[in-house]
């Protein structure tokens, strides 16, 4: 009797159990799965998620050029995207102001630090190119826009039933920590990678990539609210920025027990 | 019982005994009969203890609760749908987005399922509280009763069906804490947008002094946290 089964299994196909571990201690491209072509900007989109050692690879292969060029789109088309979802709060000209001014300032910051992280890695001791840098730095852009698209829902939500600016600036700001989180983790993931004796420089960059994105925020305002000028006429630090925000909006109307009521 | 024999069939009681196997099966074959199954449940369950909860204010409230009330729960699903997709593969469990927005959903029709078998039992409770009155103290003591049941209730609900969810996510990961991980990721999120959802969808058990309404006519005004701050800031402040 031989083993051949001529019906199907009954077993149905099985899930791979877990998403290949970032900092995977195996040498990128021992893995089959690293080695597997990035086709199309979909494909990108879906191994940043589920493979990001995939894409950790493929920058250092020749040709990598056209790759990150790629996640360079996606990352404007996001950033477009939830820059008109910013822009529904204020709605007329922020609907186009926002989405300028957040794709432009995302991209304006990254070209800012991306010196300065080619500096911090050669100091280190990493092995990484000038084309790896930048295509992680991208991949960086492009995982933290199509975090903030997931976000965009729940922000749309948010714009249409509020009019509070600091609130909304607030929720704002915490969809994109999260998303940076997770940007930078992938990046520091790279970063591991490239055979660098100390991550100190990285954890520099990464503290001078955030200030840069949040003075940004102020340099570029106003993103939330309205303004007669698409720029700003004065320049400030965005910590003064902010506590000028919460003291120039009137604080909320204390409510007492019988109103509160009237609302479940 | 394994995968194959569910495929055909969907018992509401695979879902409520949460056997991995089974539920990961569904994960992993496309059907749409398991998704129209499951907005059944939700439309259903949902929908009857909706209308248990609005019905103590007027029986139009009742009507008009049965139809938010899954509404919720599927705009929350679906709000959080491409967000929860991007989590998962994030903190290590490797869902696409028809998987987690089927995993998700499949967490909503359990506790819709519970909602619903509980529906009798609040429309008891509705049917034998005092009913709406002009005495406003009266109706203030019932109004507080009614919102602490349908708190239990709705927790209860919720409790089983993240606890069988966090199973199959155990179940998918093969690690507790990445199951967590994702568990409580997506947990805030839905727990986020839901909660402003509600907000805007009030009222639901309807308040004695206010008129029956589909929505408040402040509807798309303030949001659920700035009034959660507003009444803190007032309790701190009261003396």
């Amino acid at each position: 009797m031989d083993n051949a089964n001529p019906t199907p299994s009954p077993v149905p196909p099985q899930l791979p159990a877990t998403v290949q571990g970032l900092h995977a201690v195996a040498p990128l491209g021992q893995l089959p799965d690293d080695r597997e072509p990035i086709p199309n900007v979909v494909a990108a989109i879906e191994a940043i998620l589920r493979q990001p050692r995939r894409v950790m690879y493929q920058l250092r292969q020749p040709g990598s050029g056209q790759l990150i060029g790629a996640m360079l789109v996606v990352a404007i088309l996001c950033s477009i995207i939830y820059g008109v979802v910013v822009g529904t709060f204020s709605m007329g000209d922020q609907l186009w102001a926002a989405p300028v001014k957040i794709a432009g300032g995302l991209l304006f910051s990254a070209l800012l630090c991306l010196p300065s992280l080619y500096i911090f890695t050669c100091l280190s001791g990493s092995q990484a190119r000038l084309t790896e840098i930048c295509g992680l730095v991208v991949g960086l852009l492009m995982l933290m826009t199509i975090l903030l698209v997931g976000f965009a829902p729940v922000a749309w939500l948010f714009s249409t039933s509020t009019e509070s600016v600091n609130w909304m600036g607030a929720l704002h700001l915490v969809f994109w920590f999260i998303a940076t989180f997770f940007g930078l983790r992938f990046l520091s993931a790279g970063f591991s990678h490239s055979k660098a004796r100390s991550s100190a420089g990285l954890n520099t960059w990464v503290i001078i990539f955030m200030l840069v994105v949040m003075q940004m925020t102020t340099a570029l305002r106003p993103i939330v609210g309205k303004s007669s000028t698409f720029l700003p006429q004065d320049k400030k630090f965005f910590v003064t920025h902010w506590g000028d925000c919460l003291n120039a909006e009137p604080a909320p109307k204390l409510q007492p027990p019988q109103a509160a009521a009237k609302t479940p | 019982m394994n995968g194959m024999a569910i495929a055909a069939v969907t018992p509401i009681s695979v879902l409520l005994r949460g056997e991995p196997d089974s539920l990961r099966a569904w994960l992993e074959h496309r059907d749409s009969r398991r998704l129209v199954f499951c907005l059944g449940v939700i439309l259903s369950g949902a929908g009857l203890y909706g209308a248990a909860m609005g019905y103590w204010r007027a029986p139009l409230q009742a009507v008009y609760v049965a139809l938010k009330f899954p509404l919720i729960i599927l705009l929350t699903t679906l709000g959080n749908a491409l967000l929860n997709a991007m989590l998962a593969p994030l903190l290590g469990v490797n869902l696409g987005l028809r998987q987690s927005l089927l995993a998700i959903l499949m967490s909503f029709t359990i506790a819709s399922a519970i909602l619903g078998s509980f529906s009798p039992l609040a429309a008891f409770v509705i049917w034998n509280v005092p009913p709406l009155s002009s005495d406003a103290r009266i109706s203030a003591g019932t109004y507080t009763v009614i919102q602490l049941m349908h708190v239990a209730v709705i927790a209860f609900a919720g409790i089983i069906a993240n606890f069988r969810l966090l199973q199959l996510l155990r179940q998918l990961s093969g690690s507790a804490l990445t199951a967590r991980r994702v568990l409580i990721a997506w947990l805030a999120g839905n727990l986020f947008l839901g909660s402003q959802l509600s907000w805007i969808c009030r009222p639901f058990i309807g308040s004695p002094g206010l008129q029956v309404q589909f929505l408040r006519d402040n509807a798309f005004q303030g949001n659920f946290y700035e009034t959660v701050f507003r009444s803190t800031s007032w309790l701190l402040n009261f003396d």
